[in-house]
């Protein structure tokens, strides 16, 4: 599970990216890499998964560059199953924030 | 000998499908012991929705991917045989969940036959095996062994007794102890790693985050509840998610998880005279599910 915020002035240049990724991570505990697949995994080190009856609350600053007061923020939520490109889009908001009134 | 007979045949009838005849050797003996075909002509919508299931392909789940392959190949895991022909059951500890007929009804010669099939990628042949109607209203069906016996050859295990149950070998439905709680599903979904093997072995873990932390904070729902709903009359053995099945997927997940957003722009005063533009994202993500999202 990916969440996704990026910012994007009025042409289209993107002046912020970060992501969030929920999911176990495990290692063979005989190094400390994360791995993949059950032979090797022996014990989580950290879990950012989604827990039931549980809020994930994120917060996100964005310091704009010099001269920028408007952007295009994009929030995006997806399940990545297996290779990148099998992946679903469960949700994704827009909004133009401005700073000036 | 007359006594013998009468001995040996009530024996036989009272021994579990596992100690049934001779062991499996190879995959095609190994299916037909746990064959469903027959299933289908009465119960043809549970047939159809398991059909499309994850159970119905648990050694190829997610897009046709055999993923077990590497357990068959010198030297890429710690499992590995130096050769398909050195393969054992121990080579495939994964057989205890996604096979679990393999364990209880196969040996050493099934597991090479196996090996052999995972190199040469033969989907046809190892598309014949899977977590049928018998691994769960069977093999699966009881855990209390001491208490209940293990399960026998020719009966069923449901929700409830079927005293006259008309399947050709099935002859009996007897009730379950367990069917309609989550540990029936917890045998397979994983509760941590597990230790039994030379190697540990870690995949789903699902069961253990249900206990720990879905119970304990008030959650009463069981994994058959969610589920398993009743579709035209039947509990739904689709058992979704179907992740070949994006579209189906995406709707699940829309309906599990919810993302809340607010957004301020805004200059912030970071010291005296020194003003930031900054815009601040906050998030909030909810989920419905018994468990976390994702496991393993
Ligand atoms: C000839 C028809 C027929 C065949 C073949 C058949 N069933 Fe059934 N089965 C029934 C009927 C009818 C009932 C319901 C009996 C009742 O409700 O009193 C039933 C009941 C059951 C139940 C108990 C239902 C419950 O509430 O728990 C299970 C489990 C079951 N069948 C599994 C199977 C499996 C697995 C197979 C294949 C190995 C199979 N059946 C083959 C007709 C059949
Ligand atoms: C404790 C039981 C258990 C063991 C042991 C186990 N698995 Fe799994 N595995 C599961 C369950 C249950 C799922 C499906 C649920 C999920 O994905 O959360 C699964 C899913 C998977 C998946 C993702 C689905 C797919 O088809 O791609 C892969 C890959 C996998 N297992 C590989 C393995 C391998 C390889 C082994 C042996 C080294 C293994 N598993 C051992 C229970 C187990
Ligand atoms: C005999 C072991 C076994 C039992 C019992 C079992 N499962 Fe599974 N289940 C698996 C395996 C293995 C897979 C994954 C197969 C694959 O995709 O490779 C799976 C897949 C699934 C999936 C599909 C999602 C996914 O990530 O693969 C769901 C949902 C699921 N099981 C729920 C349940 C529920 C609910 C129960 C209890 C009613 C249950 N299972 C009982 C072994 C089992
Ligand atoms: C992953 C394990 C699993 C597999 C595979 C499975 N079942 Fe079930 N089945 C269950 C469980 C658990 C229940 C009880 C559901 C409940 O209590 O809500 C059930 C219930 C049933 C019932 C009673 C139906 C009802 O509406 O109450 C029948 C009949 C049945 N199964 C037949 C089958 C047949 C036929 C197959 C193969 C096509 C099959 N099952 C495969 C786990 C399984
Ligand atoms: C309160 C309802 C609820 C309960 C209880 C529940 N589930 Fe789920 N489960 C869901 C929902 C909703 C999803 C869909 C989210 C998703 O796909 O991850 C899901 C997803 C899954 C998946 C896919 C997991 C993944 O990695 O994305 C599996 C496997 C599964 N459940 C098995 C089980 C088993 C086994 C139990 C019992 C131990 C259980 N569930 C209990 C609602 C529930």
């Amino acid at each position: 599970m990916v969440l996704e915020v990026t910012a994007k002035t009025a042409d289209g240049k993107e002046v912020y990216n970060k992501e969030r990724h929920y999911h176990p991570q495990a290692t063979d505990c005989r190094s400390n890499k994360m791995l993949y697949g059950a032979q090797f995994k022996t014990q989580y080190i950290r879990d950012t998964s989604l827990q039931p009856l549980e809020t994930k609350a994120e917060s996100f600053e964005i310091m704009l560059p010099d001269g920028v007061r408007t952007v295009d923020v994009t929030v995006s939520l997806r399940y990545e199953i297996w290779k990148p490109d099998h992946k679903i889009e469960i949700t994704s908001i827009s909004k133009m924030v401005s700073l000036d009134r | 000998m007359k006594f013998l007979k009468l001995f040996l045949v009530v024996f036989l009838v009272m021994l579990p499908i596992s100690a049934f005849g001779k062991k499996a050797k190879t995959i095609e003996e190994l299916a037909a012991m746990y064959d469903s075909s027959s299933c289908k002509e009465c119960h043809a919508e549970i047939y159809g929705q398991w059909e499309k299931s994850h159970h119905a392909r648990s050694l190829m789940g997610v897009l046709g991917g055999l993923f077990m392959t590497p357990l068959a190949m010198k030297g890429k895991t710690p499992f590995s045989p130096d050769s398909p022909d050195k393969a054992t059951l121990d080579t495939f500890p994964c057989f205890k969940c996604h096979l679990p007929q393999a364990v209880t009804s196969a040996d050493d010669a099934f597991a090479v036959d196996y090996a052999k099939a995972l190199l040469k990628q033969d989907k046809a042949r190892l598309g014949k095996l899977s977590i049928t109607c018998i691994v769960c209203h069977n093999t699966k069906a009881i855990i209390h062994k001491k208490s209940e016996g293990h399960p026998e050859a020719n009966v069923l295990y449901g929700s409830k007794d079927v005293a006259k149950h008309e399947d050709a070998k099935f002859k009996t439905v007897k009730k379950s102890s367990i069917m309609d709680h989550a540990i029936m599903c917890g045998q397979c979904h994983g509760m941590g790693p597990n230790l039994e093997f030379e190697n540990p072995v870690q995949c789903a873990t699902l069961y253990g985050s249900y206990q720990h932390n879905y119970l304990s904070k008030g959650g009463q729902k069981s994994c058959q509840e969610c589920h398993m709903k009743k579709v035209d009359g039947v509990a739904d053995h689709l058992l979704a998610p179907n992740w070949n099945d994006l579209e189906a997927t995406k709707k699940i997940l829309q309906e599990a998880i919810s993302l809340d957003v607010d957004m301020v722009g805004y200059d912030w005063l970071l010291k005296s005279k020194d003003h930031k533009p900054m815009v601040v994202v906050n998030t909030r993500i909810n989920q419905n599910a018994g468990h976390r999202i994702p496991d393993g």
